[in-house]
């Protein structure tokens, strides 16, 4: 690494004044924060920025895993649903060939056919 | 909080803290954003930041570590917020320095402007290493711990940053480029 070019980028990086009362406002903006009226940051501070962006991350799986047992729940329900109709169909289905069957033995039987 | 951290912050006077710090944080939001209003917004943030855990804070050299490496965490964090408006950094936009009562130290601010120009469009974490390493002054390991990044990254960084700044402009300061 040559010795102009670092030359060169300390001179164009050299430190600069901040903006006239910078300090003030600053210090304003403290005075603010310590009055006991002051708003209440919406999230503990030990959580900060890093932290709210986990607690959203977490939030987000929460509420996908339990949408997903909630999904998972009602096709079961469904299911249950559908079997219990199903059983009762053939239940039906039954009891109407069991009538058509002894309809059928009537028919058949010697003595009933006698005049 | 242990005794010590507590003699210290009623020692930590906040406003002597702005006053000394000002200058520092400042700039380091403002060379990488090379923006005045967006560095004004991160350094208030900043100081806020450190008003708020003052009684956390070990020693001196420890608020100034402190300073420096959340100052670039939050510069950066500002800088991917707003990609779009700190994309690039045409010439027309880019700020003047305030002027130097040295002239030697100020040197030729054609190739000052043209050398922030060129910074500006390094990676985020290249150009806040080239930033600590010449405005701050900051030794290598120092830049590795501000940034929590390894020393062989910070160092190949910095050999990377060398290499396109020597093509870029190495012509202007009368080095060919390699």
């Amino acid at each position: 690494m040559s010795d102009k070019l670092e030359q060169e980028l300390k001179k164009a990086l050299r430190r600069v004044e901040p903006p006239a009362s910078f300090a003030e406002r600053v210090l304003a903006r403290a005075a603010e924060e310590e009055k006991p009226g002051a708003p209440l940051r919406p999230w503990p501070q030990w959580l900060g920025m890093g932290g709210l962006r986990w607690a959203a991350a977490s939030a987000l799986c929460a509420a996908l895993a339990t949408s997903g047992l909630v999904y998972h729940h009602e096709r079961q329900k469904q299911g249950e649903e559908a079997k219990e109709q199903l059983m009762l169909a053939l239940r039906i289905t039954s009891s109407k060939l069991q009538i058509a069957a002894e309809g059928v033995q009537q028919m058949n039987s010697p003595e009933e056919n006698q005049p | 909080m242990t005794s010590a951290a507590t003699a210290l912050a009623n020692q930590l006077n906040f406003e002597d803290l702005v006053r000394e710090h000002e200058r520092m944080v400042f700039s380091i939001a403002y060379h990488f954003l090379q923006n005045g209003a967006a560095a004004e917004e991160v350094s208030q943030d900043v100081f806020l930041a450190l008003f708020r855990g003052l009684s956390k804070l070990e020693s001196r050299a420890h608020v100034t570590f402190w300073l420096r490496r959340v100052t670039c965490h939050r510069s950066i964090d500002y800088a991917r917020r707003n990609k779009n408006a700190a994309a690039e950094v045409s010439w027309d936009e880019l700020p003047e320095q305030p002027p130097e009562n040295n002239s030697a130290q100020r040197g030729d601010p054609m190739l000052s402007k043209r050398l922030r120009q060129v910074i500006a469009t390094l990676p985020e974490k290249m150009r806040m290493i080239v930033i600590l390493r010449y405005q701050e002054d900051a030794g290598l390991e120092e830049i590795a711990k501000a940034l929590r990044i390894p020393l062989n990254t910070v160092k190949s960084t910095l050999h990377r940053a060398h290499a396109i700044l020597r093509e870029k402009i190495g012509a202007a300061i009368g080095e060919g480029n390699v």
